[in-house]
């Protein structure tokens, strides 16, 4: 029953999020789409996926490429974000 | 303290295998949010070139077939046949593979004509979906497998947790690709 319940909220979120990116809001359209990715990973992982009463280590487990994720954009992020370009001439013809 | 089942400790290397997963499509969603920062109408045009219907019933599909996996996995813990359960979870992989392979035939002429900032979004669309699809692809082979062959809950179960990874990747994969303005 509960299978079912987690099936039908994933296809409202479907609905939801398909629906959502035909109304112009700007950048809350990708806040929008990717808020109701989450909901809909979260449903997964802890309904189909178990991870709703499963042990602590597992879900430590379930987090760890998520955190190494964030970490890796986050540095990324930080080294684009304060190089200035210097592009190489033939890169700044085209 | 108790020691790990047996169970449990597969089921672990199944989440640490997962762990790894994401870091092997992380470059990809890495790019893709470059892209949108630095060229986002040129990702908002090339967006719009997507079949939104097509990628809409996929997501559908890859949705369903994760209930009907779970609906598998709960069969065999409990003792009953998955097999119904599994095949019908393979046909649906299938099924998106088949629509899936349909988009790339129909969007491959523009794809191979863009520039600049929609060639990008297109590398990324093909490098992301291309990667998911293989993924998927190996998925239906395991589940095929077990359909047939195994009646051991604990593969089943562990297979079951890469099949729903494999749907979460979509889940964010859909609305990256598909819905960038559709409002215009």
């Amino acid at each position: 029953m509960s299978y079912f319940v987690t099936w039908l909220a994933l296809m409202v979120l479907l609905a939801l999020t398909t629906a959502s990116s035909y109304f112009p809001m700007g950048a809350w359209n990708t806040v929008a789409n990717m808020g109701i990715s989450c909901a809909k990973a979260v449903l997964i992982a802890l309904f189909f996926m178990h991870l709703r009463g499963a042990a602590a280590l597992l879900r430590i487990a379930a987090i760890t490429g998520l955190l190494w994720l964030a970490l890796l954009f986050g540095l990324s992020w930080t080294d684009l974000g304060t190089r200035t370009s210097a592009p190489a001439p033939i890169d700044a013809r085209r | 303290m108790t020691t790990l089942e047996r169970r449990d400790t597969v089921v672990l290397g199944m989440w640490a295998f997962l762990a790894t997963e994401v870091l092997f499509f992380g470059p990809l969603f890495f790019g893709y949010v470059h892209g949108r920062a630095y060229q986002p109408e040129a990702f908002a045009a090339a967006s719009h070139h997507m079949h939104i219907v097509l990628g809409t019933l996929n997501t559908a599909i890859l949705l369903t077939s994760s209930f009907t996996m779970a609906l598998g996995v709960r069969a065999a813990q409990t003792g009953r046949s998955a097999r119904p359960w599994l095949t019908l979870t393979a046909l649906l992989g299938l099924a998106f593979l088949g629509v899936k392979a349909h988009e790339y035939a129909s969007e491959w002429s523009e794809a191979a004509s863009a520039t600049g900032g929609e060639a990008r979004f297109y590398f990324l669309y093909y490098a992301s979906t291309g990667l998911h699809a293989l993924h998927l692809a190996v998925g239906i082979a395991l589940v095929g497998w077990l359909a047939w062959r195994v009646r051991r809950p604990v593969p089943i179960e562990v297979t079951g947790l890469y099949w729903h990874f494999i749907d979460v990747v979509w889940v964010f994969l859909y609305p990256m690709f598909y819905l960038l303005e559709r409002y215009r």
